[in-house]
């Protein structure tokens, strides 16, 4: 459903996206993965019709942007990383003249209106005016906008930014209800949210592809960052002794915790894909005590090098 | 059939936004004050039971006020962040730049025809000359259609609502003196493209009970102008 070629953005000298090709398919949700700045809203833009590509092809449902966007639009729905609402406008004004815009027949405007209404939880809102209401409410009319019409293919951009965690849920479950018969390609700079909800993804920084793939890929990626830590209390030179020996271990850096005599913060580089804090965990009191064991949490930069690593050994599906 | 319904769906967006908000009741407040103002001032305090000057003076009053009803047009759709809608819902550009468009003359309309409250007094106590004022009236339609064409232009190039003011503004007051400069002139040219540019000779007409073709044709060939620049603009910036 939606197909990009060799496409590169330029704005005067400065180029946004770097020769950029992926598709999305019908019945697929299609994760878009990427740190903010990195092309991410630029490319949603370019597919939705709002800006023109310098270089290459956008096609959606088989019109070609460049040309015949217009028709093209029938078949969008889009959610900008803003949701663009009118304020002064009530929540069944604007969906109204959205669908109106969609050219959705009269006599199934009201239909139409139930069902995103319904599915967005709006219900408690429809007759009040935008600027009233909280963040939450706002990406939801601004999501039941892009699903007024039913279209072939959805563009979420950050379509969870600002939610608490239960709009969140709320929200990927209206999307992946969405994404069985639709084309889906949301954007996001959150991990978890790609491996929770789609079926591939594809990572971009600096505005190039730099993977794409499944996202069981990604989630080994984010399994294998290569930091535990944790804080003990014991002899110095036994616990560092202890955990270099430990399998799987490769570099054991201690401190003593400046608020806590006799405590230390340590650094345990890994480098095994099994269970290593188990281990790590014996280690430790076999010697002393053991107070606070964590893995690292995953920064996107160290999942991306880790992924595209992965991507390159089974190179399974990698189209960069 | 299509064209029509894209068109109406922006229209009577505009048309809900202007009575949700305070503009459209604040530029009809002032526009009212005004000209019941110059309506008293002219025909109460000197004692001519003609319409002529209050209608000059409200061709002024409208130059001045058309750029607060124009000023948001696209500028506040470019701050909403709600233009990326507009450029990606199946509309085209035309229809966005029409529905607007007529959405504000309608307000013109509107405004115009409580403002002809002011010849109840005179109907009543005065023998005014009917076709003079219908002229006249038309002619302030025809003079506000231009202003709004060029205010909506000025609205698309910016995000900025008061920039968008500040540069409709002038650049109205420059066509509604252009033709001050005439007298200034020697070549015959020059003065004659002065006066064909001129908005104040060309209401001119209308104020004196003329319903001349040109004058007509020349206020909405400068709509019709100003809607193409903003139409093309729109599209460019995609």
């Amino acid at each position: 459903m939606i197909d990009i070629e060799h496409v590169t953005k330029r704005y005067g000298s400065k180029t946004i996206l770097h020769d950029i090709s992926f598709n999305v398919n019908k019945g697929e949700i299609v994760g878009f993965l990427g740190p903010n700045g990195a092309g991410k809203t630029t490319t949603m833009r370019m597919i939705a019709g709002f800006t023109a590509a310098t270089t290459g092809t956008v096609r959606v449902a088989g019109f070609d942007m460049a040309t015949d966007n217009q028709l093209a639009a029938e078949h969008i729905g889009y959610l900008p990383e803003q949701p663009p609402l009118y304020d002064v406008l009530d929540v069944t004004d604007y969906l109204t003249f959205v669908a109106r815009a969609k050219q959705i027949p009269a006599v199934q405007r009201a239909s139409q209106l139930d069902r995103v209404i319904h599915a967005c939880r709006l219900e408690s809102v429809t007759r009040k005016e935008i600027y009233k209401l909280s963040k939450g409410f706002r990406q939801r009319v601004g999501l039941a906008q892009a699903l007024l019409g039913d279209p072939d293919v959805l563009l979420l951009d950050e379509p969870t930014a600002g939610l608490d965690p239960g709009q969140i849920q709320e929200t990927r479950e209206v999307i992946r209800e969405v994404g069985k018969n639709h084309a889906v390609l949301l954007s996001t700079h959150i991990l978890p949210e790609v491996t929770l909800i789609c079926q591939r993804v594809a990572i971009i920084n600096h505005g190039r592809i730099l993977a794409t793939g499944s996202p069981q890929g990604l989630q080994r990626a984010a399994e294998e960052t290569s930091s535990v830590l944790l804080e003990a209390s014991g002899d110095p030179d036994q616990l560092k002794r202890a955990l270099s020996d430990t399998d799987g271990v490769t570099a054991v850096s201690l401190r003593p915790v400046a608020s806590r005599a006799g405590f230390y913060s340590i650094d345990c580089q890994v480098d095994t894909q099994e269970q290593v804090e188990s281990r790590i965990a014996r280690a430790v009191i076999s010697c002393g005590e053991l107070f606070r064991l964590e893995r690292q949490q995953p920064t996107l930069e160290n999942v991306f090098l880790r992924y595209i690593g992965h991507t390159n050994e089974h190179s399974n599906g990698a189209s960069a | 059939m299509n064209a029509w319904i894209g068109l109406k769906a922006v229209y009577d967006k505009e048309m809900l936004t202007y009575f949700r908000s305070p503009i459209a009741y604040f530029v009809i407040a002032v526009f009212l004050l005004g000209t019941g103002y110059f309506f008293t001032y002219n025909i109460f305090l000197t004692g001519v039971g003609t319409m002529d000057q209050t209608l000059q003076n409200m061709g002024i009053l409208l130059i001045t006020l058309s750029p607060v009803l124009t000023m948001r047009l696209f500028s506040a759709e470019y701050n909403g962040r709600t233009m990326e809608l507009l450029m990606t819902l199946p509309l085209r550009t035309w229809q966005v730049v029409l529905g607007k468009y007529f959405g504000a003359v309608s307000m013109l309309v509107l405004m115009t025809a409580a403002s002809c409250i002011n010849l109840i007094p005179l109907y009543l106590y005065g023998n005014p000359q009917t076709l003079n004022i219908v002229a006249g009236y038309i002619g302030f339609i025809l003079l506000g259609m231009a202003c709004i064409g060029i205010g909506q232009f000025f609205s698309a190039l910016t995000e900025n609502q008061i920039v968008a003011a500040l540069i409709t503004i002038p650049t109205l007051l420059g066509f509604w003196f252009v033709g001050h400069l005439q007298s200034l002139q020697s070549s015959l040219l020059l003065r004659d493209l002065f006066a064909h540019l001129s908005f104040a000779l060309h209401y001119g007409d209308f104020i004196h009970g003329l319903l001349r073709s040109e004058a007509i044709t020349y206020f909405l060939v400068v709509a019709a102008v100003a809607l193409t620049l903003n139409n093309s603009y729109l599209q460019w910036r995609r």
